[in-house]
């Protein structure tokens, strides 16, 4: 954990100091462990330097609740440092001061050291006037940051090139917006302030710091930003977790660290938001207000970095610590979920039934339904162990692979709407292949990015016909490969994250020399790495050196094959970002819910419900050599994914902390598979004889009832393509279409042998069920159903089939919830 | 709780067993709040006196106004483009002469020809502002106007409150949401989806019958069977998704069961010259379509011109490909639009509908001043022109201006909100009508500081 500075070190006599943030230990003066102050340390340098400190209750470790307001302050030397009512300290020369909190019976301590307090610190245009412009507002989007600007003034938005923005204020309008003999007289200063007219009125009075900061700017000479100025290297927010309940205010503070190694307090122009506003709302002066239940991150971003800070509000329930510690563990997902239950007071469910348990392990793992014999078997076997032994028997079947394949074809976009017949089946067979021998992830995606020669030979080389220009490759290993979407940053800086146009632009001169010729075949296409090719920065026109994101550069001149480099940094060990995104991807399609949510929108603004969860997972899944087989049996050993589906009186609201299996619609082919397998009817989808909907490769294939129930068209590697929400199309489509009601009204499969049998209403309806729903029905099901279907009969007269009677029932089975869900 | 031994036969055609809905305990039946309507009510948010309906025609690929509805004669060749302004039945003002037809309707429509707004210039952004006033940030998706309409009022009848004709927005590029369905409202205010192309021949709402082999009966036999299937198993209630399930099942029900609703859907009943007029086309019969609709209890019908922007003709007129050259406007799109939007304001009218019935044409934003090297024109959000009438509108005027080159408003900019919020209004629904967002927190149906374009009322 990198120290704060050296007065930090200096100061260890005085109070006992913990690590920079981070969990506090002792640090308390009186040693009562139940009062902090934060930051624990403060260097203030230059003249005017201040930094407001929070004063915390706390529990262990824990922060439980803000003191500030209701602390008393003191300097141990006003001569070095003041600090007034509200909590704010304040250089005033150079030396050290102790600041004491006190609260009630309680107090805490921190240590502040004042350096150069005569010299003004010098202001810069890039670490000062632009995060001014940007909270004020006036490179927002709707402000001059429009991309047209506004009354022809026009800066970058959010401030993204300081350079451009600097000669637009200085340079632009015959230099009227700055005065420098007069710097009160500028445009820059009377606009905002409404000294004169301003179309976006009043952003700041004169007497804010906001003010402050242009003027003092101005008078300095407006210096340009420079190559020389000192860069951010680090973001701090305070306190960085909380444990609070719906009602209390957490004002955060939020502190930068510079190259030059001064820090400052930014807090005034930060840009908070909550990703999760029904849990915790923040102000624009960061003050967190909770509103319910739940957990929230609390994001602060500040010249293109962001910070968070998690909200933690458990539920009102009382839940018996024993609840927890009973609570069977198979694995090391299991404890790391009880912990969170536990911090929120949420209850777990308890475990599934055999029945549920086998039914959902099939319909995950594979997309089928278990046979009648099988869910039988499974049933009366009552030996120990048999459910991690159904899982491995699971993984070894053809339909896991069929499953899969079908899967990473989604996501890889394998569609002959985009590639012809011969080139398409030539990708799918590569995934495919790949699934059927386990191939390791890394390996796939090392292969597909590295991809070269006849796309008919190599179907990996069709991701380079898909994706054609470096932008199109960036953005789709982006969020393929990375789970995350940098299109933003494509014509500005990711205006809420990290990402910077320049970071797009060299992660895109990483695929700038991928070559598509003819081959000999039709449909044949031979991709090379070209020898030449770069694309241009379009703001600096130039190339910059090709770098992945959060990578080393490669140097521009360096003739290696770039997609080699990046291929290698990609897959190497050290990069979270790869194995992660897999990681959520696959524990989403088991869990209803990535770690992560949406599995394509993992930024630091949108945290992992489960951070040490999803950490341990990926390390897992990396130490395992990045088998997907192994990740999959991981998560199906877990109690967690074995829980049932059954809210408990507490945890109902839940839905997002694995309290108990998340039920959902199944996907379009899963529904449909399911339908042929328990009617005994196969599809027959138009040139593909004999397949079943998980075996076709191609996404482009006429089936209105998978269009209808939301199978993804391939087009984007957005996971929000596939639908999987009920709509009343489907719900027409069940009831009249041709699909159900064909498959029942054949004269073979189930309803058939159901009449050839002369199987009684009581047979009937055990056998559906068994078939369609892996259970046995109840007595009340089966009593309720077979007198219903007497009626049925009666209705139609003494000599009435049996034949519509058994499809009707089998109708009112196959579209119910009960068989739609996986649950 | 339901009826299945009902003895008798339940008859499907003729308004199916009103009461065996309600027996089985119905929840929303598609937005069926009705509390929602009356607490609104009582509290004069929504004017029960007026009930007006809205066909809102989104002009997918963004129409040039230099080359539609914002004649520059007097610019410079590179900004006035190919083709010459005419007069039309309103003195003063003047529209393109790629639509003759729609010239002798101005006293119908007002053009508000200083709309701007100030997101990105991609497509995706320009349909989240227009078809729900607001842009969307942080995961949050703003409902559309229709869908709120849903949540608010309710259905009419048996037909689905809010229609989109013919298939949603697809892929323009941007992989963000148009703003089409009803965001944090929740799925069960979505649209109903046509998902078919009304200018097929053998055109049908795909599943909206049922199957010569089915006798109506047995789908009765069918639902009740059903219910009992479902009922044993009610720990399944607790999932939103499975509740939206019967809710959707009761929804489709109600639509196959209603011969007014299932006629909304027939254009054989419509005879051959009214077709014609009204251009034998996807917008064309979807603008006919809609009309039928409006008339048999749909509040809000939404006509997408195109799906996409890519390898079709569309107003997206680039000048290259895989986009549309400027040409197409006089050659196919201007004529397919002047057709069904004339047609649809004269039949409206005839028909006495026009006055209750709110008519919209809109595009996602403008296109640049000036011709791009490829004869084109390309994204501009900067200041465009869209029309408004029927509803209470007052038509043959024309509110804002844009400046002597149609680049920005020179008078009465009009941002999205400002559109919401005279939609809203002339929609009878008060502009500050409080829904419940995305935190559970209300928010306003616009956001506050907008208001109606009081000259258009």
């Amino acid at each position: 954990m990198p120290r704060l500075s050296r007065a930090l070190l200096a100061s260890a006599a005085v109070v006992v100091l913990s690590g920079a943030f981070g969990a506090p230990k002792a640090d308390t003066r009186d040693g009562t462990g139940d009062l902090a102050i934060l930051p624990h340390a403060v260097v203030l340098r230059g003249q005017g330097s201040r930094q407001q400190l929070i004063v915390e209750a706390r529990a262990g470790t824990t922060y439980t609740g803000n003191r500030t307001a209701t602390s008393t302050f003191a300097s141990s030397n006003p001569n070095v440092a003041t600090v007034d009512a509200a909590g704010v300290v304040a250089a005033v020369s150079d030396g050290r001061a102790i600041i004491t909190a006190r609260a009630g019976e309680v107090s805490a301590s921190t240590v502040v050291e004042v350096e150069r307090a005569s010299a003004p610190y010098p202001l810069t245009f890039r670490n000062h006037v632009v995060p001014v412009l940007t909270r004020a507002g006036c490179n927002s989007g709707p402000c001059h940051g429009s991309l047209s600007g506004k009354n022809g003034f026009k800066l970058t938005l959010r401030g993204y090139d300081p350079d451009l923005d600097y000669l637009t204020l200085t340079r632009q309008a015959a230099a009227r917006r700055i005065n420098k003999v007069e710097p009160a007289r500028s445009l820059m200063l009377l606009k905002p302030t409404l000294a004169v007219s301003h179309g976006g009125g009043k952003r700041f009075a004169t007497r804010s710091p906001e003010y402050g900061v242009i003027a003092q700017w101005i008078a300095a000479g407006t210096p340009a930003p420079a190559d020389w100025d000192p860069s951010m290297t680090r973001l701090e927010v305070f306190p960085s977790a909380a444990r609070l309940k719906p009602g209390d205010e957490q004002p955060l503070v939020v502190r930068a660290h510079f190259s030059d190694g001064h820090a400052e307090d930014v807090t005034r122009w930060v840009k908070f938001s909550s990703n999760e506003g029904a849990v915790a709302t923040v102000s624009e002066d960061g003050v967190a207000k909770v509103q319910g239940a739940g957990e929230a991150a609390i994001s602060a971003w500040y010249l293109s970095q962001i910070v968070t800070a998690r909200i933690t509000s458990p539920f009102p329930h009382h839940i018996d610590a024993a609840a927890y510690a009973r609570a069977p563990r198979a694995n090391f997902i299991d404890g790391l979920v009880l912990t969170k239950l536990s911090e929120l007071n949420i209850e777990p469910s308890p475990l599934s039934s055999d029945t549920e348990f086998i039914r959902r392990a099939y319909l995950d793992a594979a997309g089928i339904l278990p046979a009648p014999e099988e869910v039988r078997a499974f049933l009366s076997d009552t030996s120990a162990g048999k459910r991690a032994r159904l899982i491995d028997a699971l993984l070894e079947r053809p339909e896991f692979v069929d499953y899969w394949a079908y899967k990473w074809s989604d996501l890889l976009l394998v569609s002959s709407r985009s590639l012809p017949s011969n080139a398409m089946w030539s990708y799918y067979n590569w995934i495919r292949s790949s699934v059927a021998a386990d191939k390791p992830w890394d390996q796939m995606a090392r292969e597909l990015l590295t991809a070269s020669g006849n796309t008919l030979a190599n179907g990996a080389a069709n991701y380079y016909v898909l994706h054609k220009n470096p932008i199109d490759v960036t953005e789709n290993v982006a969020m393929t490969f990375m789970g995350f979407s940098i299109t933003c940053a494509r014509c500005h800086n990711h205006p809420l994250e990290k990402w910077t146009q320049k970071d797009y632009y060299q992660m895109a001169n990483l695929f700038s020399r991928i070559a598509v010729k003819n081959g000999p075949d039709r449909g044949d296409l031979i991709v090379y790495p070209a020898r030449t090719g770069e694309i241009n920065h379009p703001r600096l026109n130039v190339p910059l050196a090709p770098r992945p994101l959060d990578g080393p550069s490669l140097p521009i001149e360096a003739e290696t094959d770039r997609r080699q480099f990046f291929a290698e940094w990609l897959v190497s060990p050290d990069n979270t970002f790869f194995a992660r995104a897999v990681v959520n991807r696959v524990w989403k399609n088991f869990m209803g819910r990535g770690l992560v949510e949406g599995v394509d929108d993992i930024r630091d603004a949108n945290p992992p419900s489960n951070p040490a969860l999803l950490s341990a997972l990926t390390r897992d899944f990396v130490a395992h050599r990045f088998e997907v087989k192994h990740l999959v049996r991981t998560i199906m050993n877990s109690t967690t994914y074995q829980l049932s589906s059954r809210p408990t009186a507490t945890n109902a609201a839940d839905l997002k902390y694995h309290s108990h299996y998340i039920a959902r619609r199944l996907p379009a082919e899963v529904i449909l598979d399911a339908i042929s397998q328990v009617t005994g009817v196969a599809e027959n989808f138009p040139g593909y004889p004999g397949r079943r909907a998980l075996q076709l490769p191609d996404a482009a294939v006429d089936s209105y009832f998978l269009t209808a129930f939301g199978r993804p068209p391939r087009v984007t590697a957005a996971d929000s393509e596939r639908q999987q929400e009920p709509s009343i199309t489907q719900a027409l489509h069940v009831i009249n279409g041709d699909t159900i009601n064909q498959k029942l009204a054949a004269p073979r499969g189930l309803i058939q042998i159901l009449i050839d049998g002369k199987s009684d209403n009581r047979t009937a309806v055990e056998r559906i069920y068994l078939a369609a729903l892996s259970r046995h029905p109840s007595d009340e099901e089966l009593r309720t159903l077979s007198r219903a279907m007497d009626d049925g009969l009666a209705r139609g007269g003494p000599d009435s089939p049996r034949r519509p009677v058994l499809e009707d029932l089998a109708w009112a089975v196959l579209t119910g919830r009960e068989f739609l869900f996986n649950h | 709780m339901f009826r299945f031994d009902a003895e008798k036969s339940v008859h499907f055609c003729d308004g199916m067993r009103r009461r065996d809905f309600l027996h089985a305990g119905s929840l929303g039946l598609l937005g069926l709040t009705l509390s929602d309507f009356l607490a609104l009510k009582a509290a004069g948010q929504v004017d029960p006196a007026r009930d007006v309906n809205c066909i809102m025609l989104m002009l997918v690929g963004g129409p040039s106004q230099l080359d539609t509805w914002d004649m520059k004669p007097d610019a410079p060749a590179e900004i006035r483009g190919p083709y010459k302004a005419i007069p039309t039945n309103v003195a003063g003002i003047q529209i393109s002469e790629i639509f003759p037809r729609m010239a002798k309707h101005a006293d119908k429509y007002a053009l508000l020809r200083s709309v701007y707004h100030t997101g990105a210039g991609v497509h995706d952004v320009g349909h989240q502002y227009m078809q729900t006033g607001r842009f969307f940030q942080f995961g949050n998706e703003q409902p559309h106007f229709g869908c709120v309409l849903s949540k608010l009022k309710g259905p009419k009848g048996d037909a689905p409150p809010h229609v989109l004709l013919p298939r949603p927005i697809g892929n323009t590029g941007g992989n963000l949401p148009h703003g089409q369905n009803a965001g944090f409202l929740g799925k069960t205010f979505d649209p109903f989806v046509l998902n078919a192309d009304p200018s097929d021949a053998n055109f049908q709402v795909p599943d909206l019958v049922s199957p010569d082999y089915l006798p109506s009966m047995r789908v009765d036999g069918r639902s009740s069977m059903r219910h009992l299937v479902d009922n044993a198993v009610s720990h399944l209630e607790s999932i939103p998704d499975a509740r939206l399930l019967d809710s959707n099942f009761q929804s489709a029900y109600r639509l196959m069961s209603s011969e007014s609703a299932r006629s909304a859907f027939d254009l054989s009943k419509e005879d051959d010259k009214t077709k014609d007029r009204y251009g034998r086309n996807r917008f064309g019969m979807s603008c006919l379509l809609a009309r039928r609709m409006i008339e048999r209890g749909v509040r809000f019908v939404t006509v997408n011109m195109f799906e996409t922007v890519f390898n079709e003709i569309t107003w997206d007129i680039h000048g290259s490909a895989p986009f549309s050259p400027i040409e197409c406007y006089r050659d196919l799109i201007g004529p397919m639009f002047d057709h069904a939007y004339s047609a649809l304001l004269e039949d409206l009218h005839d028909r006495g509908l026009l006055q209750d019935t709110l008519v919209l044409a809109m595009g996602e934003f403008g296109r640049t001043p000036k011709v791009n090297p490829a004869g084109g024109r390309d994204h501009w959000t900067n200041c465009w022109t869209m029309l408004m009438g029927g509803g209470g509108i007052k038509g043959g005027q024309v509110i804002g201006a844009s400046d002597e080159i149609g680049a920005y408003p020179k008078d009465r900019p009009i941002s999205p909100p400002d559109i919401a919020a005279t939609i809203y209004k002339a929609l009878g629904i008060d502009i500050e009508t409080p829904i419940v967002g995305a935190s559970n927190r209300p928010v306003p149906v616009v956001d506050y500081g907008h208001h109606p374009i009081a000259e258009l009322f």
